[in-house]
């Protein structure tokens, strides 16, 4: 995060038109350029970046150093190739606009992309390095294009006699299949000496490499991460609710038969359903289908228990749901109090619509233990008539209320 | 303080300005990495005769030093190597980020040539009128005594007042007697 001003040095000389970097040495420098304008301008705000080309017409200044990444990727546009690069005028321009930039507290850079031969002399770059360097400007040199052994060892000289505890660079680039802006990117021209700027480095490299590299959901974990967590997370709960739900079905069908089973495997397909929509609030989703699935069970239990046990058992059956439920609420247990005390009638009235509908006297006699000539039957029998045609209309309610 | 003034003879009412000097924009071009400007004004590493200040690319050396008040400067002492200490300095008031290319473009304020005998300490009386008002100074060193590639500074000591307060050391001598201080407004106060 250093606060910087850089100067970038273009080289549009005629040697640029040249292909061995795809598509043209000139359009892989622009393309780095650009990259590395936005990589600076990125580590710190404040920071501002010029350009300037060395070749053309002579050497003239694009942009002095502005922190508008706009205005510069514009003066990039419509560059012309042509004449000869003057790299010593072009650096000594560069330290000018340098020493001219408004904020006087940002340390000065010059980047160099030097793609044709160099003219100079190698006493005249040092002397120039020199002077870099007592002024504290520091200097990166991107070695491209052109490739001939003279030409590697000025440069190398030049940063020798600019270089001040490790603070310059330079890079040498030789065609190949890679672009010009990927090689770079893992230097330490873009990394800024290793410390601020790698985040953007790290970004533009993973965009290079091609997005998505196989990710679970199709959601990349560095864009969304609450997403790709919640994902993650509902998978696992649908895993774990499926195979307690599956032990649990094992289990049932051994007891109720196939009713229990339907059941279950009609709540995991609604949990199924559930994942597919992928919703954030997956842990509410998930209380709320065991929640069906517990009410369920024993609703289906009670069902069973009634229709097969005796009335007595079904009562107890629902005293038990109760009495859980009233531990909890005072006025909730109240309330279910005087529901039992109804609903004793009603299992009463129920049993006594049985007795009315279907032959009562068949079933008492099935009845061990009862004899249908016995006087006190045959009172309760009368009694139980009376009783049961203005109950008849609260029994149904009640009766389709519990098979629910 | 009075340790220093048994060396370097401290006209009486002025002091040390090392108390004032802004740490926070001190700068030296063509200084050394390991021969830094702290080495030749900080107090403590300028009487140690192991740390100096150096120059790095050529012979030549800027220091910027701003100041946390207005001060006036009286005078100035250098400390150094016979062969290698700087020899041509010169001295800007009030003058911003200067460059080495812009250093002969304004005259200064004043011009100090070095003797050998300089070097051992020995206080260089400047312009005082031309150093009324210093908010900052820069220190040109143009050359050194020999001319060699690297000139060497061990000490730089600057000497002077401020213009509101009073000697520190004349109040404390004050109070001791049992002086009283009294407020009262001056005639000609130069707010």
């Amino acid at each position: 995060m250093v606060l910087e001003a850089t100067m970038i040095c273009i080289d549009n000389s005629e040697w640029m038109r040249n292909g061995d970097y795809s598509p043209s040495r000139f359009q892989a420098q622009a393309d780095a350029v650009n990259l590395i304008c936005g990589a600076k301008t990125q580590s710190n705000p404040e920071n501002t970046v010029g350009v300037l080309i060395m070749a053309g017409k002579g050497v003239r200044v694009l942009v002095t150093p502005t922190s508008d990444l706009g205005k510069i990727l514009a003066c990039m546009h419509g560059l012309e190739v042509g004449g000869e690069m003057n790299l010593a005028a072009g650096i000594q321009v560069a330290q000018l606009a340098l020493k001219h930039r408004q904020n006087k507290k940002q340390q000065q850079r010059i980047i160099v992309f030097a793609g044709s031969p160099v003219k100079h002399e190698k006493k005249m770059l040092e002397m120039i390095g020199r002077k870099l360097k007592k002024n504290s400007v520091a200097l990166d040199i991107v070695n491209f294009g052109e490739d001939d052994e003279e030409k590697t060892e000025k440069l190398e000289s030049l940063l020798a006699a600019v270089n001040n505890n490790d603070t310059s660079h330079i890079v040498h680039v030789p065609a190949g299949p890679n672009a010009l802006s990927d090689v770079l990117i893992s230097t330490p021209i873009f990394t800024g000496d290793g410390e601020g700027g790698s985040g953007f480095a790290a970004a533009a490299a993973a965009a290079a490499a091609g997005g998505v590299s196989g990710y679970d959901f199709g959601v990349d974990p560095n864009l969304d991460p609450e997403l790709a967590l919640a994902l993650r997370v509902s998978m696992e709960e649908e895993r774990a609710r499926q195979e307690a739900a599956a032990k649990k079905a094992a289990e049932d069908t051994s007891k109720q038969g196939g009713e229990q089973q339907a059941g279950s495997q009609e709540a995991s397909s609604q949990d199924a359903t559930m994942t597919e929509r992928a919703s954030a609030s997956t842990s509410e989703a998930e209380n709320k289908t065991t929640d069906l699935m517990d009410d369920e069970n024993a609703l289906l239990q009670q069902a069973l228990a009634m229709s097969m046990d005796e009335p007595a058992v079904g009562h107890d059956v629902k005293d038990t749901d109760m009495s859980e439920a009233s531990v909890d609420d005072p006025e909730l247990a109240l309330a279910l109090q005087l529901s039992v005390a109804d609903s004793t009638k009603d299992q009463a009235s129920q049993s006594e619509v049985l007795a009315d509908q279907s032959a009562v006297s068949d079933i008492l006699a099935s009845l061990p233990g009862v004899d249908l000539n016995d006087p006190s039957i045959k009172d309760l029998l009368a009694s139980m008539q009376n009783k049961s045609e203005p109950q008849k209309k609260n029994d149904d309610k009640s009766s389709n209320e519990e098979k629910k | 303080m009075s340790g220093e003034s048994a060396t370097t003879a401290i006209h009486k009412g002025q002091v040390d300005l090392l108390d004032f000097i802004d740490w926070t924009s001190v700068e030296c071009l063509n200084q050394s990495t390991t021969h830094s400007l702290p080495n030749a004004i900080k107090q403590g590493y300028r009487e140690d005769e192991g740390l100096h200040l150096e120059s790095d690319a050529d012979e030549q050396l800027l220091l910027y030093i701003p100041f946390t008040q207005v001060i006036k400067l009286y005078s100035i002492a250098f400390k150094g190597p016979e062969d290698e200490g700087p020899k041509t300095v010169k001295l800007f008031s009030n003058k911003e980020h200067m460059g080495f290319s812009n250093v002969n473009d304004y005259p200064p304020s004043d011009t100090v040539v070095l003797s050998p005998e300089h070097l051992q300490g020995k206080p260089v009386l400047l312009k005082y009128v031309k150093f009324q008002n210093v908010r900052s100074l820069t220190i040109f060193i143009e050359d050194n005594q020999t001319g060699s590639e690297i000139t060497k500074v061990q000490k730089i000591q600057l000497i002077g007042s401020t213009s509101k307060c009073i000697d520190v050391e004349y109040l404390q001598m004050f109070l001791k007697i049992g002086g009283k201080i009294v407020y009262f407004e001056m005639g000609n106060d130069n707010h």
